[in-house]
C-alpha cells in the first residue's frame, strides 16, 4: 500500500478505506486516521509553508499542538482555515489544502523571504512602519502602500466569505464531578468519582479515550494500555451519572467552576445528520474539577530544526503505535531525557531503523543504554544536532560533542543519515486550565518545568499535568484526585499494574544548541532563537513584553511547545534563572473555538421575535410590517401601487374624516396592585393618583431620580387597590425595573405588586369622528356615550360575546377609544370591530399615520423623552404636583435644568414645501458651505395631510419664546438647507375641542 | 363561548419532526390551561397564601424556594419570594382566589391570556432543555413538581417539572411562537412530535 503504512498495528480500521483530496491530489487512507497520520503514510512530508519566512514545514506533532501543519478544510462555499492536521480526522470526501503559499506547496514564490535575514526580525513591523518621514515615505502612508502585500505574503490561512450553514448549539450542563482529560489519570478519576455515586462529566479533545494509554505501548493488568482504557471506558459508560464527551475540549476556566467546551460533533463526518450540529458549545457548571490534561513535549532549539521530518520524539512513537504510519525508514533521535528511547525502541519494534540516538548528557543509565541496545540504536552521548540537511524533506543531519554544562560544542561535525529526526527536549505538563483559574504556576527545577499552581478554586491535579509522568503514578493519582473531587478518602485498594519502560522524568536542562543557522523556537510564527536574544538585547525585560515583541508563543497553538523553551533563552539572556524571569498566564482559549459555536442559536435576527395577538391578521390584509424593539408592527395598509407616503396620509386622512383603528397591544401594561398602589403611583408620577377615581384614567409622566424626563402613558384605576399602568412601547421593560427596584431597594415597606401585563392584554385603539358610533354598533352590555363614557372614562362590556375593557383616551387628537380584551381573543375582537366599522368607512392604520396624527397633535414620545430633555422642556410642567414629592422632584429645579435657553419643544412649518428629517439641524442663518449654529434640531417630521405642509416637532432653544418667527433647516448630510417657521408644537385640535367631542 | 387563539397556530405543526434514527424523543405540545394566576403574598404572609393554594385548588405546596406541585389538573409552583403561578385546566381561577386571598395577604393576577403554555415530554426533553437554560435539569436537582423561573435571551421563562422527563414552560405569549420555532429547531437532532 502506502510507503510508510506498517504491515500490522495501529488502532485504524483497515477494512475502511478512506478517499481525500490534499492540495487536489486524491489519497487514501483508512478510517481511523488523522488528515497527519494517512498524509505521512502516504509519503507526504511537506504539509505547509512558515509565517514569515515561508520555510516549507512537516508535521511537528501528532495532536492539538501542533504549529507547522496547517490547513484549510473546504466544505462546499465554506472554507475554514488554519486547522491542525494533526486534529483532522479523514472521512470520504474530505478536501484539505495547504496555505500560505503562491502558487503552490512545492513551489511558493514567497520563499524568497528565506533570503531576508535579519531584515525580517522581531519588531519588524514596527521599525519599518513607524520610522520618521523621509520624502513621501511617511511612516504611516508607507505601511498602507506595503500592507497588502505584506498581508499576502505573511500569515496563515485565508478566511472565507461565504455564509456558513452548518448549525452549531449551546449546552449547559451541570456536574459533581468535570474530569478534563481521559488519560489513565483521568479515566481513574471518573471511575472513582462515579463510584462514589458522583454525577461526572469526563471530556476527551481526541475522538478516543485513552489518552497515552492509546500508543504507549505498555501493559496495564497484564493487558495492552488501550485495552484496558477501552474497558475501563466500558465500565463508566454503564453509568447513569457519567456523560462522556469525546471530541470535545474544555477551553476555558471561570470563575465558580464554569467551564467551557467545545464538542466537535460532525467534522469527522462526511455531513452531519438532520438537525445536528456541528459543534456544540458547553457551559459547565461543576462543583469540583480534575485537571488530568497530561504534558506536552517540547522541542530543542537548534539549527534547522523545523526542517520537514523533524518531529517530536513521542509523535512518531504515537504515529506508529497508534495509527500504523512511520515517519521515516531511518530515524535518528536527539534528546535530553529518558522518555525518547522508548520511543526509539516503539519504532524499532514497528520496522524503523534507529540508526542513532544523540543524548546531550554524559552519563545515561544502563536502562537507557539498554534500550537503545534492543533499538539497534548508536549512542552519541555528550552530542547534540548541530545542522539538519534536505529541502522539502530530510536527508541528513550533523552531530558535535556538546558540553551541556557550558554549552560548547567541540570536535568536528558527524555527518548522519536519517530521513527522520525525533527530538525530545523534555514535557511541559498541561497547565492552561489551571492558570486560567486563576494562580501563577510554579517552576520545578527538576522537572525543569512550570507545574499547575496551587488551586484558587475547586480542582484537584493527576497525572502527567501535576509533573508525575509515569502511567503507575497517574493511575494512583487519578483514583485519588476522584475520590479528593467526590469529597471522598475511599478504601485502600489494589491498583492496576503497570509494566512500562524505565526512565527518569527529568531531563537535563538544555534548551538550544548554539550553532550557526535560524533555530526556531515558535515554530508556528517563525521566532528564532536570535529573536528572543534581539528582544532582551533591545530593552525588553518582562516576558510579557517578550511575548508581544517577537510574537512568541501567539497565534493558534499559543505557544504550547514554545513557550518554557524562548523563557529558558530570555532567562539566560538576561542571567537570570527561568522562575524569575516567570511565565506569561494562559487566558482562553486553550485551543481555537468557532465563532459559530459562540453565537450558538443566536443565528438569522439573533433576536426573538415578539408578535402581537392580531400578528397575523396584518399579514393577512397587506400590512407592510417593521420592528419596533423586539415587536413586529403594521407600518402601512399599503394599496396597490401606493407609496408609504400616500398610503399613511391616505390612512391618517381617513381617520379624522370617519375613523381608524391601529394595533396598541405593544403598549407596555403593568399591573400595580395592592393596598399603597396609589401611594406608589403617587411616588413615581409627577402628578397625583390616589386622587382618580374607579374607573377613570389619568395620564402621568415619570421623571428620572436626576430630574430629567423618563416615560409617559396612561393609567388606568380598575379597583380601589388595582391600576392598569401603560407605558411606551420602548420603556415597557425599563419602567418594570424602575418600579421593581423602588419596591425592593427603595421601599420595602410598601405593599404593591407589580406584574408585567402586556401580554394579558390585546388592545385596539380606534379613533376618528365615527369612533364612537362604531362601538355603539357593536358593543354589548355598556352604553359608550358621553355621559357613561366621558374623556378618560372606562366601561366594561362585550364585543362578538368577548369581554372588553374600554377606556376613551386620544394621542391622535380625535375622539378616540382603547379596546382592551383578554389576549386569547384578540384578533376575534380586532375582526369584530373592522366588521362594525364597515358602513362607517374605518380604515386600519400603521405607526407611520400613528406618528402623523400624534405630530399633528404636538405629543411627545421617546424621540422627545430622549433622556436630555425636562418636563418643562416638552411642556409638560402642568403635570408637576406641587403637593407631593415624586422621583425626581428633588433634581428637576436645578439651575441647568431650568435655564431659558435649553432646547424646548416647539412645531415646525416647512416654508418650501419640501420635507423635513428627523436629526436636521435648526439654525438662525443659513450657511450651506459652512453649517454652523445650531439652535436645536428635528425630532420627528412628516407631511400633515391635515394641515397639508411639511411639519415637524423639534427641540430649539428658546421654546415659545420663537413661536412665530423664521428659521433655517440645516441638514448638510442630506443636502438640504431651506427656511421654515417656529410653531406651537400643537398644530392640530389645539383646544382639545375633537377630542373632547 | 368563544375560543383562545393559540399564539402557535401558524407554526404548530401536528406530527412528526426531525431525525428518527433513534426514534421520537420529544414531544412538544401545547397545554392551553383555562388559568393562569400569579399569586403574591406579602413578606410574612407565604403561608397563609400557600394555605389559600390548597383551599383553593387542593395543592398542597411543600417548602422551599422553587416548591412545587402538579396533579395532571392543577398545578403550583413558586417562581420567586413569595410568589406563586397557579394553573388549572378550567377557567375562572382567578375569582375563585380572589375571595379568599385578601389585601392583608396578597394579590391575585390573572395572566391566562399572558402567558403560552408549552410542555416538553420524552427521554431527551432534559437534553433539548439544557440548550435554552441554565438550568440543572437532572431530576435530584429539579424534582417533579418543582418550578424554576429563567430566561432564554429575552425571553423570561417559568418551568415546572410535570413528570419525570416532562416539563411545562411558561413563556410571554408574545414571544412563544418565536420561542416554539426554537424548541422545535432544537429538537430537530432528536426527533420531536407535535401533538
Amino acid at each position: 500500500m502506502s510507503p510508510r503504512r506498517t504491515e500490522t498495528g495501529g488502532r485504524i480500521d483497515r477494512l475502511r478505506t478512506i478517499r481525500f483530496t490534499f492540495d487536489g491530489t486524491p489519497y487514501t487512507g483508512y478510517a481511523g486516521d488523522t488528515l497527519a497520520s494517512a498524509l505521512l503514510a502516504n509519503g507526504v512530508t511537506l504539509f505547509g509553508r512558515s509565517f514569515k519566512y515561508h520555510r516549507p514545514r512537516g508535521v511537528l506533532t501528532a495532536g492539538v499542538e501542533e504549529p507547522n501543519a496547517l490547513v484549510t478544510v473546504l466544505r462546499g462555499e465554506v472554507r475554514e482555515p488554519n486547522i491542525a492536521a494533526t486534529m483532522v480526522e479523514i472521512y470520504d470526501g474530505l478536501v484539505a489544502v495547504s496555505q500560505n503559499r503562491f502558487p503552490s506547496l512545492a513551489w511558493d514564490v514567497n520563499a524568497i523571504n528565506q533570503l531576508g535575514g535579519k531584515i525580517l526580525s522581531a519588531g519588524f513591523y514596527y521599525k519599518t512602519f513607524m520610522g520618521p518621514v523621509i520624502g513621501p515615505l511617511k511612516g504611516t502612508r508607507f505601511w498602507m502602500f506595503c500592507e497588502h502585500f505584506i498581508r499576502r505574503a505573511a500569515g496563515l490561512g485565508r478566511a472565507g466569505t461565504a455564509a456558513d450553514p452548518e448549525r452549531y448549539e449551546r449546552m449547559n450542563a451541570f456536574c459533581d464531578v468535570l474530569v478534563v482529560g481521559s488519560g489513565p489519570a483521568g479515566l481513574m478519576a471518573a471511575k472513582a468519582a462515579a463510584d462514589q455515586g458522583q454525577r461526572v462529566i469526563l471530556c476527551e479533545l481526541e475522538p478516543h479515550f485513552g489518552g497515552s494509554a492509546n500508543w504507549s505501548g505498555e501493559t496495564i493488568d497484564g493487558t495492552p494500555a488501550a485495552d484496558w482504557a477501552a474497558r475501563a471506558v466500558g465500565q463508566l459508560e454503564g453509568h447513569d451519572n457519567v456523560r462522556l464527551l469525546p471530541r470535545t475540549t474544555v477551553w476555558g476556566y471561570y470563575d465558580g467552576n464554569t467551564l467551557a467546551a467545545l464538542e466537535r460533533v460532525t467534522d469527522h463526518k462526511e455531513a452531519p445528520a438532520r438537525g445536528e450540529p456541528r459543534h456544540r458549545y458547553w457551559a459547565i457548571r461543576t462543583k469540583s474539577v480534575v485537571l488530568a490534561t497530561g504534558s506536552f513535549e517540547r522541542p530543542l532549539v537548534f539549527p534547522g530544526n523545523d526542517r520537514p521530518c523533524v518531529m517530536l520524539a513521542h509523535a512518531a512513537e504515537r504515529y506508529a503505535n497508534e495509527y500504523g504510519v512511520l515517519p521515516g525508514d531511518r530515524i535518528a533521535l536527539f534528546t535530553n531525557n529518558d522518555s525518547a528511547y522508548r520511543s526509539a525502541l516503539a519504532l524499532k519494534k514497528a520496522g524503523a531503523a534507529i540508526v542513532a540516538i544523540i543524548d546531550v548528557r554524559q552519563d545515561l543509565s544502563s536502562e537507557m543504554r539498554k534500550l537503545a541496545t534492543d533499538a539497534e540504536a548508536e549512542i552519541l552521548s555528550a552530542h547534540a544536532v548541530v545542522a539538519t540537511e534536505g529541502g522539502k524533506a530530510l536527508t541528513g543531519l550533523k552531530v558535535q560533542r556538546f558540553d551541556m554544562v557550558s554549552g560548547a560544542l567541540t570536535g568536528d561535525a558527524r555527518s548522519i543519515h536519517a530521513d527522520c529526526l525525533l527530538m525530545s527536549g523534555g514535557w511541559s505538563p498541561t497547565i492552561h486550565l489551571a492558570s486560567q483559574a486563576g494562580a501563577r504556576a510554579e517552576w520545578d527545577a527538576a522537572r525543569q518545568a512550570f507545574l499547575p499552581p496551587k488551586p484558587t478554586q475547586k480542582w484537584v491535579g493527576a497525572g502527567a499535568f501535576t509533573g508525575s509522568f509515569s502511567t503507575a503514578e497517574a493511575i494512583a493519582e487519578g483514583r485519588a484526585a476522584g475520590l479528593s473531587a467526590a469529597g471522598a478518602t475511599g478504601a485502600p485498594t489494589i491498583l492496576p499494574v503497570v509494566e512500562a519502560a524505565p526512565g527518569d522524568p527529568d531531563p537535563a536542562p538544555v534548551f538550544e544548541i548554539k550553532a550557526k543557522g535560524k533555530s526556531f523556537v515558535d515554530f508556528q510564527h517563525d521566532v528564532t532563537a536570535e529573536d528572543v536574544r534581539l528582544a532582551h538585547r533591545e530593552g525588553f525585560v518582562s516576558v510579557e513584553h517578550l511575548k508581544r515583541y517577537t510574537t512568541l508563543g501567539m497565534a493558534t497553538d499559543q505557544g504550547k511547545s514554545s513557550n518554557v523553551p524562548g523563557l529558558a533563552i530570555m532567562a539566560e539572556a538576561l542571567g537570570k534563572p527561568i522562575p524569575e524571569v516567570g511565565t506569561t498566564r494562559f487566558r482562553p482559549p486553550y485551543s481555537a473555538v468557532s465563532i459559530g459555536s459562540l453565537a450558538a442559536e443566536r443565528f438569522g435576527d439573533l433576536k426573538p421575535e415578539r408578535l402581537t395577538p392580531m400578528h397575523d391578521w396584518h399579514l393577512a390584509n397587506g400590512a407592510t410590517m417593521y420592528s419596533a424593539g423586539l415587536w413586529y408592527r403594521p407600518m402601512i395598509y399599503g394599496l396597490a401601487g401606493e407609496t408609504i407616503e400616500q398610503a399613511y396620509v391616505r390612512e391618517a386622512k381617513a381617520t379624522r374624516d370617519s375613523a381608524g383603528i391601529v394595533d396598541v397591544s405593544t403598549l407596555g401594561k403593568i399591573a400595580v396592585q395592592g393596598p399603597d398602589a396609589a401611594e406608589l403611583l403617587d411616588r413615581v408620577y409627577t402628578n397625583m393618583f390616589s386622587t382618580l377615581a374607579v374607573g377613570k384614567a389619568r395620564y402621568g409622566l415619570m421623571l428620572r431620580e436626576d430630574g430629567l424626563a423618563f416615560d409617559d402613558g396612561t393609567t388606568w384605576r380598575l379597583g380601589e387597590q388595582d391600576f392598569l399602568m401603560t407605558t411606551t412601547t420602548a420603556n415597557a421593560g425599563k419602567v418594570m425595573q424602575h418600579l421593581e427596584y423602588f419596591l425592593d431597594v427603595i421601599w420595602p415597606e410598601l405593599k404593591v405588586t407589580v406584574t408585567s401585563v402586556t401580554d394579558e392584554w390585546a388592545g385596539a385603539a380606534i379613533g376618528g369622528p365615527k369612533a364612537r358610533a362604531i362601538l355603539a354598533a357593536c358593543v354589548k352590555g355598556t352604553a359608550v356615550d358621553n355621559a357613561t363614557l366621558p374623556f378618560m372614562g372606562i366601561v366594561h362590556g362585550k364585543i362578538a360575546d368577548v369581554p372588553v375593557m374600554i377606556c376613551r383616551l386620544s394621542f391622535s387628537g380625535e375622539m378616540a377609544f382603547e379596546v382592551y380584551s383578554g389576549a386569547g381573543y384578540g384578533a376575534h375582537v380586532w375582526e369584530a370591530l373592522i366588521e362594525a366599522g364597515k358602513p362607517f368607512g374605518l380604515v386600519t392604520y400603521g405607526l407611520e399615520a400613528l406618528g402623523t396624527m400624534r405630530i399633528e397633535k404636538g405629543h411627545v414620545t421617546g424621540a422627545e423623552i430622549d433622556g436630555r430633555t425636562t418636563a418643562r422642556d416638552l411642556h409638560l410642567d402642568w403635570m408637576l404636583s406641587k403637593k407631593k414629592t415624586f422621583i425626581g422632584s428633588a433634581m428637576m429645579d436645578r439651575e441647568g435644568l431650568i435655564a431659558p435657553d435649553r432646547l424646548q419643544l416647539v412645531g415646525l412649518v416647512s416654508l418650501d414645501n419640501r420635507p423635513l428629517n428627523g436629526g436636521a439641524h435648526i439654525v438662525e442663518e443659513l450657511d450651506e458651505a459652512n453649517p454652523h449654529g445650531s439652535i436645536g434640531h428635528i425630532t420627528a417630521c412628516c407631511y400633515s395631510p391635515a394641515l397639508g405642509k411639511h411639519i415637524a416637532l423639534a427641540l430649539v432653544s428658546g421654546g415659545k419664546a420663537r413661536h412665530g418667527t423664521r428659521a433655517f433647516v440645516s441638514d448638510p448630510l442630506r443636502n438640504r438647507f431651506g427656511p421654515i417657521e417656529i410653531v406651537s408644537n400643537h398644530f392640530y385640535d389645539p383646544d382639545g375641542s375633537r377630542m373632547h367631542g | 363561548m368563544v375560543e383562545r387563539q393559540s399564539p402557535l397556530e401558524p407554526e404548530f405543526h401536528p406530527g412528526s419532526h426531525g431525525n428518527f434514527e433513534h426514534g421520537v424523543e420529544i414531544i412538544l405540545s401545547e397545554t392551553r390551561p383555562g388559568s393562569i394566576l400569579q399569586l403574591a403574598a406579602w413578606p410574612g404572609e407565604e403561608k397563609r397564601l400557600m394555605s389559600s393554594i390548597y383551599k383553593v385548588a387542593g395543592l398542597a405546596l411543600p417548602d422551599g424556594a422553587g416548591g412545587g406541585v402538579a396533579d395532571g389538573v392543577k398545578a403550583a409552583f413558586g417562581f420567586a419570594p413569595g410568589k406563586f403561578t397557579v394553573v388549572d385546566e378550567a377557567e375562572g381561577l382567578a375569582s375563585a382566589f380572589a375571595g379568599v386571598i385578601t389585601p392583608n395577604i396578597g394579590t391575585v393576577t390573572d395572566l391566562s391570556h399572558g402567558r403560552t403554555a408549552i410542555r416538553i415530554a420524552g427521554p431527551k426533553a432534559e437534553w433539548v432543555l439544557a440548550k435554552f437554560f441554565a438550568i440543572d435539569f437532572a431530576l435530584p436537582a429539579f424534582p417533579v413538581g418543582a418550578g424554576r423561573s429563567t430566561t432564554h435571551h429575552d425571553v423570561f421563562a417559568q418551568i415546572q417539572r410535570t413528570g419525570a422527563d416532562q416539563f411545562d414552560i411558561y413563556v410571554f405569549r408574545s414571544f412563544a411562537r418565536s420561542f416554539w420555532k426554537a424548541l422545535c429547531h432544537a429538537s430537530e437532532e432528536v426527533g420531536y412530535e407535535v401533538q
